[in-house]
């Protein structure tokens, strides 16, 4: 069992959170600047995700990869998508556990104030949904909605990466494995 | 065990073929019905993108293997229902509502596919890419689907 990434979405669509594990190095024949935003893998302990002003830096090039940034827009038109999907067809107290390609397995959980918890993993986990309830419940309240001094929203990501979150976040993933 | 549903979605994104079999499910319109097959065209396309692991990176080797194309969206599951998405080669989508527990569901997926290209396939008078209007075809389906749903 491989977890590969972990987003957090706000009722605002906005990714405040993202973290990033099990990942090849990003573009291995790279010719432009590094990704604008700066991602927190394993190795760095805290970097916040701040929104570049803008992508002019970024020539315009077609790689067949992503940036992780977006990944991220992409996961939450997904999700976004396939939830309302789910509503329609199961009724409104209906709500999307996961999705299963030949490649990953995307988990999902929704809070009732509509901050969604996304965890991409290999394809023989089993069901995670409760692994990120205790994510929220756990670490998410304890660390981020507690802190007295993290702002009731986060944009941009403010007040989210810590380094006690961060820290637990870790630990907790890779308790789970 | 029950099959609530079957829907296929020709390669361009549009509902060729809807079927309730059991009660379970919303009642859409058949514009609702349209809309969906369209975002799940769109959601499936989406997730071959998202590979986390990018294989495709790998510099190409001189052998006759390829590794498999990434594949889109194959099981979803919600609490009430359970969502399986089979691809044909052609870019055909046959997508399969079941009860979440349902098991083999691909083995029965897989009938369906056989039902589809024996008796609209084979059709000479179905064209390709349009809605599927052939009556045995109908019936063989709810034939194979029936007892499934009963036992």
């Amino acid at each position: 069992m491989v977890v590969y990434s972990f987003y957090i979405f706000d009722r605002h669509t906005e990714c405040i959170y993202s973290r990033l594990w099990a990942r090849q190095p990003d573009r291995p024949i790279s010719s432009g600047p590094p990704p604008s935003r700066p991602i927190s893998t394993s190795s760095t302990s805290s970097a916040p995700i701040t929104l570049a002003p803008t992508n002019e830096l970024n020539p315009p090039r077609r790689s067949t990869r992503l940036s992780a940034q977006d990944d991220a827009k992409l996961i939450f038109g997904t999700i976004f998508s396939l939830r309302n999907m789910v509503r329609k067809l199961g009724g409104p107290e209906d709500s999307f556990i996961s999705y299963r390609t030949g490649q990953y397995k995307l988990h999902y959980y929704e809070t009732p104030t509509s901050i969604k918890f996304v965890m991409l993993t290999d394809t023989q986990t089993l069901n995670m949904r409760n692994v990120l309830h205790q994510i929220y419940v756990n670490l998410y309240v304890e660390f981020v909605v507690k802190n007295p001094l993290s702002p009731v929203e986060h944009p941009g990501g403010e007040g989210v990466a810590n380094e006690l979150f961060e820290l637990a976040l870790d630990q907790f993933v890779k308790g789970v494995l | 065990m029950v099959v609530f549903a079957l829907i296929i979605i020709n390669k361009a994104g549009g509902l060729i073929y809807q079927r309730d079999f059991a009660e379970g499910l919303n009642k859409l319109s058949i514009n609702d019905y349209l809309v969906l097959a369209g975002t799940f065209h769109g959601v499936h396309a989406i997730t071959t993108r998202l590979n986390p692991l990018h294989q495709h990176n790998l510099p190409p080797s001189t052998s006759d293997v390829r590794p498999d194309p990434p594949s889109g969206i194959e099981v979803l599951e919600t609490e009430n229902f359970r969502l399986q998405c089979f691809s044909t080669l052609t870019g055909t989508k046959f997508l399969l509502f079941t009860e979440p527990q349902q098991p083999n569901v691909d083995k029965i997926v897989g009938r369906i596919y056989e039902l589809y290209s024996d008796y609209v396939m084979k059709n000479p008078f179905y064209q390709l890419e349009m809605p599927v209007r052939c009556e045995s075809f109908d019936r063989k389906l709810v034939q194979y689907v029936r007892p499934l749903n009963s036992r």
